[in-house]
């Protein structure tokens, strides 16, 4: 194991949420300075909350009740209010857009670094390094809502490596990456001599090698992390009559706020019910816009979308298929768990039967519920709306593999056909079924 | 509340410099309240919108004053509680339901409410959040409150693109044969998003150091045929005094 000069870090820390559920109970860990630790636990065990405790976001507006403290350098960093800790530690969040507050890719990382009070020069030098680190040149004018979800992972690494801060706290920032960034970034952090924290819900081959020691959390404690081989019952998929047809779809999309547009085309697309596909692609390839003209939520340029022969309008492919967008909060908007279930007209009888099968509990407050568990909730309301055909974009991000393996099965042994987005090459193997990918523009067979 | 209503463009609006800009949008947007003559009121309601179709095209301007037809409607609906002891236009059972300064107060409003919105659409569409922090600066604001004016600026449109959002992933759940949205849910669930946007937006602020410093202003070259962008500015709203 390779060793370290000196403590940067030592934190012993205990929160309850405002409704008082404690998620902490004396959680002790320490960092050496240049060390990379890895955090891997369960969703909803309380990674993100750790991150925002010591970035400053908790208690802050949304209150709870922290005891303990964080120790960097010998000053405890929790009673500095979150501008002042900014050169101390810095994060990438899980949820992106929380953290997107302005109109171009440029701005977002302007505003830290003239808060740091830099020059101008030095500022647009990071701003120059960073996009071209993470290779967001071309989107330096480009409006943050027109990036697709690895762009967004990509500029938030770029606004924290502009910062620079002696800590780095990256919450699940290799999920969303494609197989190139998700390699690249991990070619970046082996080389970084700043304290690194990874928190994962998930064990990736991208972080071999990159890490002196990983912890878990568990019942609020951190604890030593012990590999678990997971045994997955093997996928079924029960093949039935409906089919859903895509046919020379071309879709554009422009960059409003750049002038620039990409596009995408699809000479011909095809899945049976039961069926699962795995759809590869890199970051802004267009996997989302596709899935969102297969929806019903986006209009194609030209083409034509069939269910057993019949063309669908836009609006009747809203009834047919379930897309569970990347970020679940972008369809979860009602105040409770039940709420969202209620929506979909199931009775109490199935709702209670779902409930157990995807974990969730039933008063529990949506926007309190860890991504994860979000994740979860999202595939649990699609799976009450009984969908012949779903997508999942990028639902294996934020869930732990047994997680994601339940909630896949449980749509396939439905007879639902499920064309699975992911940058995963492990979970893409593990999945049965064709393999797609969209590479120039065109979606292919694999 | 990464929504930037900016459309790139090469417009002479989009080359205007933002301080004009700014200061035409306030004048405008002022000067609609001290308005009287017909023409010029049904100008504060088309001025914008002529700007608007010859710098980002006309379903661009649809879209935008597609989104203010239901509070026009809403006026519309209220004209019969509006000066009832007037001139009367439409009496129906000898219950006056119009009056004709009902009516010429209601246009005021629709006028007024379209004129302002219009001119406030224009500015976010054709000018970046950063430029905007930038003008207002210029004319002395402080910088986080220069910065709290352009989020205000952009929390209504963002708003919108949220209910717009939220309506499309509740169309997803309706059964088959149905159509629209859910109105109460989706209303309830704009409600809450917008209510726990706000810590969410002090809190990434902050993260992110607002509060720190005191940044410096950035200078701002003038840009050619400033002088004339300002008289622009000046006598496009002056002009409407003029009007009869």
């Amino acid at each position: 194991m390779q060793s370290f000069q000196d403590l940067m870090l030592k934190a012993d820390i205990s929160f309850s949420y405002p409704d008082g559920t404690r998620i902490f109970d004396h959680l002790s860990f320490t960092a050496d300075e240049g060390e990379h630790l890895l955090i891997l636990s369960e969703p909803g065990s309380g990674k993100s909350t750790l991150s925002r405790l010591l970035a400053g976001a908790l208690p802050g507006y949304t209150g709870g009740n922290l005891d303990g403290y964080a120790e960097f350098d010998g000053k405890d960093i929790l009673s500095l209010p979150p501008y002042e800790r900014m050169e101390i530690i810095g994060r990438v969040s899980q949820n992106t857009d929380e953290m997107l507050l302005f109109s171009s890719v440029e701005e977002e990382i302007s505003f830290p670094l003239m808060n740091l009070g830099l020059e101008t020069a030095e500022k647009d030098r990071r701003i120059a390094d960073c996009l071209e680190l993470f290779g967001l040149e071309k989107y330096r004018k480009v409006s943050t809502a027109e990036l697709s979800g690895g762009e967004k992972r990509r500029l938030m690494l770029s606004i924290l490596f502009a910062v620079d801060p002696c800590v780095y706290i990256l919450d699940e920032a290799f999920d969303e990456l494609s197989p190139y960034w998700r390699k690249k970034l991990r070619e970046i952090l082996s080389g970084l001599d700043r304290t690194v924290i990874v928190l994962g819900s998930h064990m990736l081959s991208e972080y071999d090698g990159v890490f002196s020691r990983m912890l878990s959390i568990e019942n609020g404690k951190a604890v030593q992390y012990v590999p678990v081989k997971d045994s997955y019952t093997p996928l079924e998929m029960k093949t039935g009559n409906s089919v859903l047809k895509a046919e020379n779809i071309e879709i554009e999309r422009i960059h409003r706020s750049s002038g620039s547009s990409f596009g995408l085309s699809v000479p011909s697309f095809e899945m049976g019910e039961g069926e699962c596909i795995t759809l590869l692609g890199d970051n802004g390839s267009g996997k989302s816009s596709f899935s969102r003209v297969l929806s019903g939520l986006l209009k194609e340029k030209s083409g034509r979308v069939l269910i057993n022969g019949k063309e669908l309008s836009q609006k009747e492919r809203r009834h047919s298929v379930a897309y569970l967008m990347q970020n679940p909060y972008e369809e979860l908007f009602l105040p409770t768990v039940l709420d969202e279930l209620n929506s979909t007209g199931a009775d109490s009888s199935r709702i209670d039967y779902v409930l157990s099968l995807f974990s969730l509990e039933r008063d529990a407050y949506v926007q309190e519920l860890s991504y994860g568990k979000a994740k979860m909730l999202q595939a649990a309301v699609f799976f009450l709306l009984g969908r012949r055909f779903a997508i999942f974009d990028e639902m294996d991000s934020a869930l732990s593999s047994v997680d994601f393996h339940r909630v896949l099965s449980c749509y396939l042994d439905n007879g639902t056909a499920v064309l699975v987005i992911t940058h995963d090459m492990s979970v893409a193997s593990m999945l049965p079924g064709r393999k797609l990918m969209i590479e120039g523009g065109v979606l292919d067979e694999h | 509340m990464n929504i930037s209503s900016y459309i790139y463009g090469t417009s002479f609006y989009h080359r205007f410099d933002v301080r004009p800009k700014l200061f035409f949008t306030f004048l405008f947007s002022a000067l609609s309240f001290a308005l009287s003559s017909y023409i010029s009121v049904a100008l504060v309601f088309l001025i914008p919108i002529a700007i608007m179709i010859l710098s980002v095209g006309g379903k661009e301007t649809w879209r935008c004053y597609s989104r203010l037809i239901p509070l026009f409607l809403i006026m519309i609906l209220f004209i019969p509680l509006q000066n009832r002891d007037g001139n009367p236009l439409l009496v129906i059972h000898g219950f006056t339901i119009i009056t004709a300064e009902g009516l010429w107060s209601v246009m005021k409003i629709i006028s007024r409410l379209g004129g302002i919105s219009g001119v406030l659409m224009l500015l976010l569409l054709t000018e970046r959040n950063e430029d905007i922090i930038k003008g207002l600066r210029a004319f002395h604001l402080p910088y986080n409150a220069a910065l709290a004016a352009s989020m205000i600026l952009r929390y209504i449109p963002y708003l919108g693109y949220l209910f717009s959002e939220i309506r499309a992933s509740m169309s997803l759940r309706l059964e088959e044969g149905k159509r629209g949205y859910p109105v109460l849910p989706s209303i309830t669930a704009l409600v809450i998003a917008a209510i726990k946007m706000i810590p969410d937006t002090a809190s990434a602020l902050e993260e992110r150091g607002f509060g720190r410093v005191k940044p410096a202003k950035d200078a701002i070259p003038h840009p050619s045929g400033y002088l004339i962008q300002w008289l622009f500015g000046a006598i496009i709203p002056l002009s409407l005094f003029l009007v009869r």
